[in-house]
């Protein structure tokens, strides 16, 4: 089950607090480079939720961003929307989408699992490529932000902007949490632990997966919503499974199963990204290279290795005579945390 | 309470189960025995719902459950322990007990109330804790306890979904003496009102919990009836417990 451990609360704090910290004091390059790190963070809260929780390892997530960007923009541009009804029917959308792929998918584990995402994701892909209404290859453009000036807030502004993702990634963060701790949400964890168990009990377990999938999916429509509004534009290029696949890095780079750890996995990813490109193109090497590191120590990412540090750290303050002999991996632990 | 009508189930040309035919009443102690390769677990998935049968029929309550799936089976009472312990490993031994409570009174359909906090909940979860004796253990996690303490959650996962009908297979397998004699106990303390199917090797507790006896054989049943019968038949220890007697 998941566990608020007070390392993940105050690394919850110091993210936060960098988030803000940064809104106040960026330049407009540092805002733009903020609400990339908490859009990719939402997006990979999501898969965290199904990958982490529920064992579903999901290659179809960056279609279903790209299900809630495209929803909002055409209910937005075509459909004459508010914006603000437009981002609810557009979540409502891809969580109808998200149930359904789940429901389907629930019956298969493992590669098959994967394979079946994948495929339902690079069919939305190609949908969204050649269907007419889409825009095609050029996708679409003029995807308005949402009109909050009766706040006297103005999302055109890059602080504004970026303040407004940090609240939808709280948001997004305090759903996840509720939905972890709710009946459903610990069944789902139930179900990654022994499935044939949860079916003994009298569990219904594809409807586990299917709502579990469903909220995720709405969760990663959110990432979508927010991404067609910063860039105000929109293209099938989002909803390719490399957007997925690069989803998942994060995930594993930060620490599969904690939340914490893919928010602190969007973080690192994006500044490398941006650092690392600044000094050759070839900077998915440095994030391979990182990532080959992450996975041969046996961490369970790099909050993951973190977490594992800080534990054997207490527990040699506890008994300081007693050098722990052999400490459990921090995925060990994680899953037992979970 | 459980009535099988004739199941048969082959895999290919191998026969496993050969119509066969129980009736348990209510409250009613059977065990079932058997050589290995008898067809005895392969009899519990039939009735469990994990395996169709190819022929018979299945009546739960007195309703026919023989196409129902291994949850509806469940929610309409039947629950089972398995030989070899299938628990929630990574979670604590409340967390186990508190999943099977939280499903049974349909908590776990919550989608915003945590179940382990519920009272109802919480009450199933001290009940069956006391009643299989680890209460002491509960905030532990299922990796870090004895595997005796496994097998008592095994069979408490399975009591905290209240069930009317209980199978388990081979409950005491692995366990010591001490263990053994524990888990006797503990059977005979469970409601009397709960219909209890029982795969078991230990003779012991055979005799000591059975009201009556089954004999599986080749996946057929020779033998039914009470346990002083069963202690008498030359056929079975033909087949069985030859060496009951000097055991």
């Amino acid at each position: 089950m998941f566990r608020h451990t007070p390392l993940r609360y105050a690394t919850l704090i110091l993210l936060f607090s960098g988030a803000v910290f940064q809104a106040f004091t960026g330049d407009y390059y540092g805002l733009e480079i903020l609400s990339e790190i908490l859009i990719l963070a939402i997006l990979v809260l999501a898969l965290d939720l199904v990958a982490g929780f529920g064992g579903m390892i999901s290659l179809c997530h960056g279609a279903l961003m790209g299900a809630g960007a495209y929803g909002f923009a055409l209910l937005a541009t075509q459909a004459g929307l508010s914006p603000a009804v437009a981002i609810i029917v557009a979540l409502i959308l891809v969580g109808f989408i998200g149930c359904i792929i789940g429901a389907i998918c629930a019956r298969s584990h493992g590669i098959y699992f994967i394979m079946a995402t994948l495929a339902f994701g690079q069919m939305g892909y190609s949908y969204v490529f050649d269907a007419p209404g889409f825009g095609g290859d050029d996708g679409l453009t003029g995807i308005p932000r949402p009109d909050m000036s009766a706040l006297n807030i103005d999302l055109g502004d890059s602080q504004t902007f970026a303040l407004y993702c940090l609240a939808a990634l709280c948001a997004a963060y305090g759903l996840v949490v509720l939905f972890l701790n709710s009946g459903v949400g610990r069944s789902l964890v139930g179900v990654m632990h022994n499935e044939v168990r949860m079916r003994a009990l009298g569990s219904e377990v594809w409807k586990i997966k299917a709502i579990a999938f469903g909220i995720s999916g709405m969760i990663a429509g959110v990432a979508g919503i927010l991404l067609a509004q910063h860039s105000m534009y929109v293209s099938p290029s989002i909803m390719n499974w490399t957007v997925s696949g690069e989803a998942l890095v994060v995930v594993i780079l930060g620490g599969l199963g904690t939340l914490v750890g893919p928010i602190v996995g969007a973080v690192v990813f994006v500044v490398l990204k941006h650092q690392v490109s600044a000094l050759t193109s070839y900077w998915h090497l440095v994030v391979g290279c990182l990532l080959i590191a992450v996975v041969m120590s046996g961490s369970n990412g790099i909050f993951g290795w973190v977490e594992t540090q800080w534990t054997r750290h207490l527990k040699q303050r506890q008994s300081p005579r007693l050098a722990p002999r052999s400490e459990p991996t921090s995925h060990q632990e994680t899953v037992k945390d979970a | 309470m459980l009535e099988t009508t004739g199941i048969s189930k082959s895999f290919g040309p191998i026969h496993v189960t050969r119509n066969v035919t129980l009736k348990l009443e209510k409250g009613e102690r059977r065990v079932i025995l058997g050589p290995n390769g008898a067809g005895k677990t392969t009899l519990f998935n039939l009735l469990a719902g994990v395996l169709r049968p190819d022929q018979g029929a299945i009546h739960l309550c007195g309703s026919d459950v023989t196409s129902l799936s291994v949850a509806q089976r469940a929610k309409r009472g039947l629950s089972r322990s398995y030989q070899k312990n299938t628990l929630f490993d990574g979670l604590s031994i409340r967390e186990n007990l508190g999943l099977a409570a939280s499903i049974h009174t349909g908590n776990a359909k919550s989608l915003w109330r945590d179940p382990l906090g519920r009272p109802e909940v919480r009450q199933i979860v001290e009940e069956v804790a006391n009643l299989v004796n680890i209460t002491d253990q509960l905030d532990n996690t299922v990796n870090a306890v004895s595997y005796g303490t496994r097998r008592q959650l095994e069979v408490g996962l399975a009591l905290a979904t209240r069930p009317s009908v209980l199978l388990m297979d081979e409950p005491t397998s692995g366990v010591g003496p001490e263990m053994s004699k524990a888990f006797h106990r503990m059977l005979n303390d469970l409601p009397r009102d709960l219909t209890l199917l029982i795969i078991e090797h230990d003779m012991d507790l055979a005799m000591d919990v059975a009201d009556t006896i089954t004999v599986l054989n080749y996946g057929e049943v020779v033998f039914d009836g009470l346990p002083e019968a069963a202690q008498g038949s030359e056929l079975l220890k033909e087949i069985y417990l030859g060496n009951w007697e000097n055991a």
